[in-house]
């Protein structure tokens, strides 16, 4: 329909109301990108996803790159097993983890030498499928109590037990679960005869399992159960008054994402060879959520790919200083270059960092030679490009500690102050984090990979909640 | 006293039928031996001032409260104290006063949604596309697209994609309507339909109940404060206040009784400046 | 029976503890409906700095200054902080998010959970640090009652959390401040428009609530002795569940809830076994949420439809 002499007409015009379909893109080629990305239907886009990971390896993945690979694999796998209570339901379950627990603790000890004299030894096609079942049916029982508690209160619940999940195989029965030891010894998955034994069969078989359950969820998303779990998320009260049964609807987005869960548990046990209570605790449930946040909740391609990114970064950070400098430093670059617009700003606060941190260098040293006595911790060339940048004394341990809680400061300072003082604090600002990151964060990876998940959770929660892939919601205040 | 209630199928119950309802909150009295009675295609508009108790009788119906006493009677079968789901699926569909759209959910997925109690796949049918589930999901889209076409040009091909939070008001309310007949009803529950609108909008409302009786073939009872509406669309009006019924007749019976009257202006109402 | 009586006061003395800090719990989620579970991080980093203020004035075994003012400063000094980092954390992270959708503040308060955690782990280290009560309160001064031993640090936990909480009921029922902490909790956007500066208020309600954690946090210390990076994570679990199991948002909800979730664990840990603890806690919460969802002296929430 054309605009005609009145004018559009608000509520007839076809034009006027395409006006929200007209979508703003984001600037210059990642725009045009968008849109090429728009134009191609899911099912391609996840054809040349399965066929990008299964080609992966050929460029010649290493043994850890295999591991960072699965390791990613199995918790996309329950990001978007995640999303379906999560993500389209709407119920905050904080006990998710514990599903995954069910599906490698009953896994193993239907495939090893735990139960009986010599062990029961099922074959994977009737393992996997019992501990699903067992999963789903645990999901029920979990779900029935949101009948009565509303999302607050299911969270708190469903926390708990997760928390119980994780004393009752450390506690209870020792001997059948293996107490704080957990259970060893479990057989590799056997397809067809074929028993997988090496990281590269188990990736493989993750790449083909991730895909088939977002092929399976994609399904379902479409149907009417989908619709079902949406609309319950939407309104309970109205979607009970459109003949949708809201309370088996939860139950059986429980069950389904118990199930997947415990898929996700049985492959990991079989991987990894052994299970123990410690694997199944409420930090890898925050990875799990860390995922879905970041990569949308609400969207299976979201869940996968916030989950992948999430994964890489963490693990990427244990490997070398040097790529955990790449990491580190590219983050930051990479925030700068989106966020920081035009272009002269953006050259005017890399000019100032690079001249201020040379600037506070030289004045260190002149005052003093232990003040810049050690070295950057970053190794390879980060570390030799910034010697002569980054401030570093001998015993930066306290320094350090101090200048990690006057950073945090600044960063929330950062976020509130208006657009001119931002320009001016961060060349501070970016020193600042060199220098912490080279006296403390680098020389802990395994406490600053944590550090990163909190602030991803923060960060997205208050800066895009909607995440990367994720839609933008409009809540009705009920 | 009473007016004609319309065509009467001697030996079939009516399609409603409310039997000394009342029900308390606590100490509150919100609903007072209510009785009344909607026959098939009748077009019954409740009226009353706020907090006279009208939404109230919509969600005793619809299952979200339980009646404290007396009966609620859907074609002969009580239905009190059923679930709000099974209620739906019996043939009793509603709009709400405040507008309850399932927001982030295309117009086309909020229709689709509520054909739930109409069809049977379960969730591996669907996944594995058994014939069950594509015959299911052809004939919720055709459904959805026949009750979306009622309204015409407004809820018109383009905008089924389209997220419900994008809709005008006015597109709003037809869209939850437009749900509501989704789930196949014989009795249709309007609350307040024409909240919010302009003089055009609210005779459009008129017509569409009109429409909705004939076309539709459904009973439909209507809350609302307008007497343009309830003037222009009612078989039968009936008053309420303070939870119990005041009045029960046509339109102009209804509108000079003097209850009415006094529940509306209070005792004096000459001492109020003219209205129309 | 003296076995039990002991268990007894050893469970009153740690519910006094979680009462505590259930109480922050539960204002805050009066005045927000925000579960914050980054509570029971508040309450391990009091307990860090009550452990510093002890080896700021010499360590445990050669403290400079009088014992009572030692443990003012240290309860002061948590109690300030704490509340400071509370209202800091509502500031900067909660208030943007006050009509996003409950999920966004809730996993913004997972995440600030995790990075506290984290951050004390980077600070502070692994190991354990140890308040060594023993060499500077001396143990033995303390009551007995036939053979029950209600020693010196527990009485001065019970004297002082009876105090606080008795403050803290009278604050919320008889002054203003607490008078317009109840109106923002029953109707955030009524409250505003009667001119009550809702800001203040929930900064108020977070100060108070986080000192309290703070506090707890040192009596943890001095009671437990051992203080680590982690120890926020399972005191905001009970705490929690203190909260809930009273009802939520509930003042004298809280301190039931404390109480009953310390004696029990007493009872489970001395005629049971330690292992088994945390599970009956846990199953105990889980009871009391299907047969009372909203608490034994929570009310329920009606939904207007």
């Amino acid at each position: 329909m054309s605009v005609d002499s009145q004018g559009p007409q608000v509520g007839t015009d076809e034009w006027v109301a395409r006006q929200g379909q007209r979508r703003e893109y984001l600037p210059s080629w990642l725009g045009r990108a968008q849109q090429a990305g728009e134009r191609i239907g899911w099912w391609p886009k996840l054809a040349i996803a399965c066929l990008a990971g299964l080609a992966l390896p050929l460029f010649g993945l290493g043994g850890f790159q295999l591991q960072v690979g699965i390791d990613a694999l199995v918790i996309a796998l329950l990001a978007v097993g995640l999303n379906v209570v999560v993500g389209w339901a709407g119920l905050l379950d904080l006990g998710f983890i514990a599903f995954f627990g069910v599906g490698a603790y009953g896994f193993a000890l239907l495939s090893s030498p735990q139960i009986g004299s010599a062990g029961i030894h099922l074959p994977t096609w009737l393992s996997v499928p019992i501990v699903m079942i067992a999963a789903a049916l645990l999901g029920l029982a979990v779900g029935l109590p949101s009948r009565r508690l509303i999302g607050d209160y299911l969270a708190i619940v469903t926390l708990f037990l997760g928390e119980a999940f994780v004393e009752f195989t450390n506690n209870v029965a020792p001997s059948v679960l293996g107490g704080p030891n957990g259970i060893t010894t479990i057989d590799p998955i056997s397809i067809f005869g074929y028993q997988l034994t090496t990281n590269a069969s188990y990736y493989y078989l993750l790449v083909i399992v991730v895909v088939a359950v977002m092929a399976v969820l994609r399904l379902l998303e479409t149907s009417r159960t989908g619709r079902a779990w949406r609309a319950v998320r939407e309104d309970p009260l109205a979607a009970a008054a459109m003949t949708i049964p809201v309370n088996r609807v939860r139950l059986s987005a429980f069950a389904c994402g118990a199930m997947v869960a415990a898929l996700a548990g049985a492959i990991y046990a079989a991987q990894q060879t052994s299970v123990f209570p410690t694997d199944f605790d409420t930090p890898i449930l925050i990875l799990i959520y860390a995922g879905l946040i970041l990569g949308g909740s609400g969207s299976i391609a979201g869940a996968v790919t916030g989950a992948l990114v999430v994964m890489v970064i963490y693990d990427g950070l244990l490997r070398s200083s040097t790529e955990a400098g790449y990491l580190f430093y590219g983050l930051i670059l990479l925030t700068l270059l989106v966020k920081l617009r035009p272009w002269r700003r953006l050259a005017l606060v890399l000019a100032a960092t690079v001249a201020l941190g040379f600037a506070a260098h030289a004045i260190a040293a002149a005052i003093s030679a232990s003040a810049v006595a050690g070295g950057p911790q970053s190794g390879g060339w980060i570390g030799d490009a910034l010697r002569y940048w980054v401030v570093v004394p001998a015993n930066a341990q306290t320094l350090g500690n101090w200048g990690f809680v006057v950073l945090i400061c600044l960063l929330i300072t950062l976020v509130q102050v208006s657009s001119r003082w931002r320009t001016i604090l961060l060349p501070p600002t970016l020193c600042l984090a060199s220098f912490v990151w080279e006296t403390r964060l680098v020389t802990e990876p395994a406490i600053t990979r944590q550090l990163m998940i909190g602030a991803i959770l923060i960060v997205m929660m208050n800066a895009r909640p909607q995440g990367l892939l994720g839609q933008r919601r409009v809540e009705t205040a009920t | 006293m009473s007016a004609p209630e319309g065509p009467e199928v001697p030996g079939t119950p009516p399609v409603l039928e409310l039997d000394q309802l009342s029900l308390s909150f606590g100490g509150l009295k919100a609903l007072s031996g209510l009785d009344l009675k909607v026959r098939d295609r009748e077009v019954v508009s409740v009226i009353g001032p706020n907090g006279a108790g009208k939404t109230t009788v919509f969600n005793v119906i619809t299952g979200v409260y339980e009646p404290t006493a007396g009966a609620v009677r859907f074609a002969g079968e009580s239905i009190a104290g059923r679930a709000p789901y099974v209620i739906a699926r019996l043939g009793i569909a509603r709009t709400f006063q405040t507008l309850r759209l399932f927001m982030n959910m295309s117009v086309l997925e909020n229709v689709l949604a509520a054909t739930y109690g109409g069809t049977k796949a379960m969730p591996w049918e669907s996944v594995l596309r058994l014939p069950r589930a594509r015959r299911e999901e052809r004939e919720a889209r055709a459904l959805a697209e026949d009750v979306l076409s009622f309204f015409g040009q407004r809820l018109a091909g383009y905008r089924w994609d389209q997220p419900a939070y994008s809709l005008s008001y006015a597109n709003r309310r037809r869209l939850e309507i437009a749900r509501a007949l989704a789930t196949r009803p014989r009795l249709l529950l309007l609350d307040e339909p024409a909240a919010g609108m302009n003089p055009a909008e609210t005779h459009e409302v008129t017509e569409l109940i009109g429409r909705l009786r004939e076309e539709q073939g459904v009973a439909i009872l209507v809350i609302e404060h307008d007497m343009h509406v309830v003037a222009g669309c009612s078989d039968r009006v009936v008053a309420l206040d303070h939870g119990v019924k005041i009045a029960e007749g046509g339109f102009d019976e209804v509108a000079n009784h003097p209850a009415v009257v006094e529940a509306y202006m209070g005792r004096h109402p000459e001492d109020l400046a003219e209205a129309d | 029976m003296s076995f039990f009586f002991q268990e007894l006061v050893n469970g009153i003395t740690t519910g006094a503890l979680y009462s505590l800090v259930a109480l922050g719990f539960s204002m805050v989620y009066g005045v927000l409906k925000l579960l914050n579970f980054a509570h029971g991080d508040l309450y391990m980093v009091g307990a860090y700095i009550g452990f510093f203020v002890i080896q700021w004035f010499g360590g445990a075994a050669h403290i400079t200054i009088p014992v009572p003012l030692l443990l003012l400063t240290m309860f002061v000094l948590a109690g300030g902080l704490v509340g400071g980092l509370g209202v800091a954390m509502e500031r900067f992270a909660y208030r943007p998010l006050r009509d996003a959708p409950r999920i966004a503040p809730l996993i913004t308060a997972i995440g600030i959970s995790f990075f506290l955690e984290s951050s004390a782990l980077l600070l502070f280290g692994a190991q354990y640090r140890v308040y060594n009560t023993a060499e500077f309160i001396s143990l033995s001064s303390g009551i007995q009652i036939g053979s029950v031993t209600i020693d010196s640090v527990q009485i001065m936990v019970l004297v002082l959390g009876l105090v606080l909480m008795t403050a803290l009921q009278l604050l919320v029922n008889r002054t203003r401040l607490g008078r317009k902490m109840r109106a923002v909790a029953a109707d955030r956007e009524a409250a505003e428009m009667l001119g009550i500066n809702v800001n203040r208020v929930i900064a108020s309600t977070f100060f108070l609530g986080s000192a309290l954690a703070g506090i707890a946090g040192v009596m943890g210390g001095l009671l437990f002795n051992q203080v680590t990076a982690t120890i926020g994570f399972i005191a905001g679990l009970k705490a929690f569940t203190a909260a809930v199991v009273g009802g939520i948002g509930s003042i004298p909800g809280a301190m039931l809830g404390g109480l009953l979730i310390g004696v029990a664990e007493s009872m489970v840990t001395g005629y049971i076994s330690s292992t088994y603890t945390n599970l009956i806690v846990f199953g105990l919460l889980i009871v009391v949420m299907l047969i009372r969802p909203s608490g034994l002296l929570g009310q329920a929430q009606l939904q207007k439809v």
